[in-house]
């Protein structure tokens, strides 16, 4: 079998341009629910550029001065409208069944992003420098050691918290938020539970 | 080989305008405009951190009884155990946790070595008698290490209890006369060490193999008893306070770990002694079942019956009826069911029938996925 034959078939058969960029959608999406994805994507967007920013410059320029500390504002008040959006989608994908009829795979990707996100804001909150890391740095060690991740993880460890929170996680974030995207538009909006057959 | 599968696509039900770029840019326009204005109004939660210095400087006694309980090994991070050391001066761990003999902590051994003796109170002392010629000092340290370990107890013993009497005047601690060996010695140059603000950078030249870095290990493990279980009290941060769920501040917090620290408000959690270990592995299961709702009979069915989609798709519904779409449809009794474990509606879908809610073919489907169908 030729792979790159194989792929090319089945990403021209499945995700097609009207596929990608619609310009219809079926009329019973009609709903602000579907919003939310969207809402939950256009912060990520927001989180990922004033984190970009804050990085660039380095942690003294956003602990100590007046600009530094405006962005880490954005990046703190996104990171709310983020979770705030992230599990309302997640609930009104749960009311609406959407792992139906083949999206199951899209259901599982949005969960772990979930929990992805989870333990990327905590690393960023042991980023801040502050009393508020200090204190969780030393509370949550037992928690992590106690789990058995003290072979892998230092929380103590600035260095190690630090990279994690600024490459690592966000490099699978942005790929598994990529491929959730895909996903859905590959499989198409999931159609509503069937009508009450009135007799 | 394509199954004749009936197949719910999309792209059979009536279409209508859509602009997908237009929506997205509209909501990211609209979260910037929040996010800008809440960080231009309200700022974010900062609290300086904590340092050694300023706890030797404002509460010496603290600072003294810290370092002591490092020496002698009644201190939490002494006697922790893995991953940072096996316990103080072959007594066991008191810090690793367990559930019926599963207790993954102790897989790794030591990774992060901890002496708390030698790398709180003797190194940076020793580093200190040097880098001032103090001989007093260096001979003090080299008295107590010489010692036999009971004789080492016995000055440490001395010494916390005097410490229970001790006054700090002038920032210097001020002790009852006793038998305290070296160790009052050394205790007074660990008080002067933190004051200068040096025993920090000793510390932190451990944690980094000598070359200032990012790792503040034991830095911030000196302060992680006592000193900082005061400091978060105050500010209502301690764990049976809900601890890391809110911020310190009046600043929404990380409200999303609610369901894990809901955990140690409610036994067994908030009283066992594997209380963490026992968290974290709740919170995995709970994570797991979030991850396969999709197949978890029972709770794959909630949604299908309460009504909450009826409110979230009304519109479609109401189409439905005004069109008389069911009552005219085919599959009007599978669909009762799941649509595609109807077995009468394949069968009928291969005669060319077509649901009522789908629009008419008139045209034909822009893309060959109509034929594919995908089976999970
Ligand atoms: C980084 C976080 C996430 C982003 C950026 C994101 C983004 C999106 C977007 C843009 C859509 C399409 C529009 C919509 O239906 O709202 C969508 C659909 C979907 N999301 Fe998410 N999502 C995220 C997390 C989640 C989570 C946590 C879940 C559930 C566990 C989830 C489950 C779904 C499902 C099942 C669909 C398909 C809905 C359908 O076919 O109609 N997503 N997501």
């Amino acid at each position: 079998m030729n792979w790159t034959r194989a792929l090319r078939t089945k990403a021209s058969e499945q995700l097609t341009w009207d596929d990608l960029l619609p310009s219809e959608q079926p009329v019973y999406v009609s709903s602000l629910v579907y919003s939310l994805g969207v809402l939950t994507l256009s912060s990520f967007v927001i989180v990922v550029a004033s984190g970009v920013i804050m990085a660039s410059k380095g942690a003294l320029w956003y602990q100590t001065s007046s600009l530094g500390d405006f962005f880490r504002s954005i990046h703190f008040w996104s990171v709310q409208a983020f979770f705030f959006a992230m599990t309302m989608h997640l609930v009104a994908q749960f009311f609406m069944g959407g792992w139906r009829e083949g999206r199951a795979f899209t259901w599982i990707l949005g969960a772990l992003l979930f929990g992805l996100s989870v333990v990327e804001a905590f690393t960023g909150y042991l980023s801040r420098g502050d009393f508020f890391s200090q204190w969780n740095q030393v509370q949550s060690k037992d928690a992590f050691n106690g789990a058995g991740v003290d072979g892998f993880l230092n929380v103590l460890n600035n260095g190690q918290i630090y990279g994690i929170h600024i490459a690592v996680l966000p490099l699978i974030l942005l790929l598994f938020v990529g491929w959730h995207v895909l996903e859905v538009r590959r499989k198409g909006v999931v159609p509503p539970y069937q009508a009450k057959v009135s007799k | 080989m394509k199954k004749a599968h009936f197949s719910r696509d999309t792209l059979r039900f009536p279409q209508k305008d859509f602009d997908m770029v237009k929506e997205g840019t509209i909501s990211l326009g609209i979260v910037a405009v929040v996010v800008l204005g809440l960080a231009a109004a309200f700022g974010a939660p900062y609290r300086p951190a904590i340092t050694n210095q300023q706890i030797a400087q404002s509460n010496p006694v603290l600072f003294a009884q810290t370092a002591m309980g490092d020496l002698d090994g009644t201190g939490a991070m002494a006697q922790y155990g893995p991953p940072y050391n096996n316990g103080f001066h072959g007594q066991p761990p008191q810090s690793t946790q367990s559930i019926a003999g599963f207790s993954p902590e102790t897989w790794w051994g030591t990774p992060y070595p901890l002496n708390t003796a030698q790398d709180d109170v003797l190194q940076p002392l020793t580093m200190l008698a040097k880098a001032s010629n103090n001989a007093n000092l260096l001979s003090a340290v080299q008295q107590y290490e010489a010692a036999p370990f009971s004789q080492q107890m016995k000055w440490d013993q001395n010494m916390e209890k005097a410490l229970t009497k001790a006054t700090a005047q002038g920032g210097q601690l001020v002790l009852p006369t006793g038998d305290y060996g070296p160790v009052s010695t050394l205790i007074s140059a660990e008080v002067s060490l933190g004051q200068s603000g040096l025993f920090s950078g000793a510390l932190n030249r451990e944690t980094n193999q000598g070359v200032y870095r990012y790792n503040v290990q034991n830095d911030l493990l000196f302060l992680q008893g006592a000193t900082l279980h005061k400091i978060a009290g105050q500010l209502n941060m301690k764990g049976e306070q809900w601890g890391i769920n809110h911020d310190e501040q009046a600043y929404p917090g990380p409200w999303w770990l609610t369901p894990y620290t809901f955990l140690y408000q409610i036994p067994p959690w908030s009283v066992s002694s594997a209380g963490d270990e026992m968290a974290a592995y709740t919170v995995a299961i709970l994570f797991l079942l979030l991850i396969l709702v999709p197949f978890i009979p029972g709770l794959n069915k909630v949604s299908r019956i309460l009504p909450v989609h009826r409110l979230i798709w009304r519109d479609w519904y109401k189409h439905l009826e005004q069109t008389g779409a069911c009552s005219t449809c085919p599959f009007k009794e599978g669909c009762a069911k799941e649509f595609r474990d109807a077995t009468a509606a394949v069968a009928a879908s291969q005669n060319g029938e077509v649901p009522g809610c789908y629009r008419p073919l008139s045209h034909p489907l822009p893309s060959p996925t109509t034929v594919a169908s995908h089976t999970v």
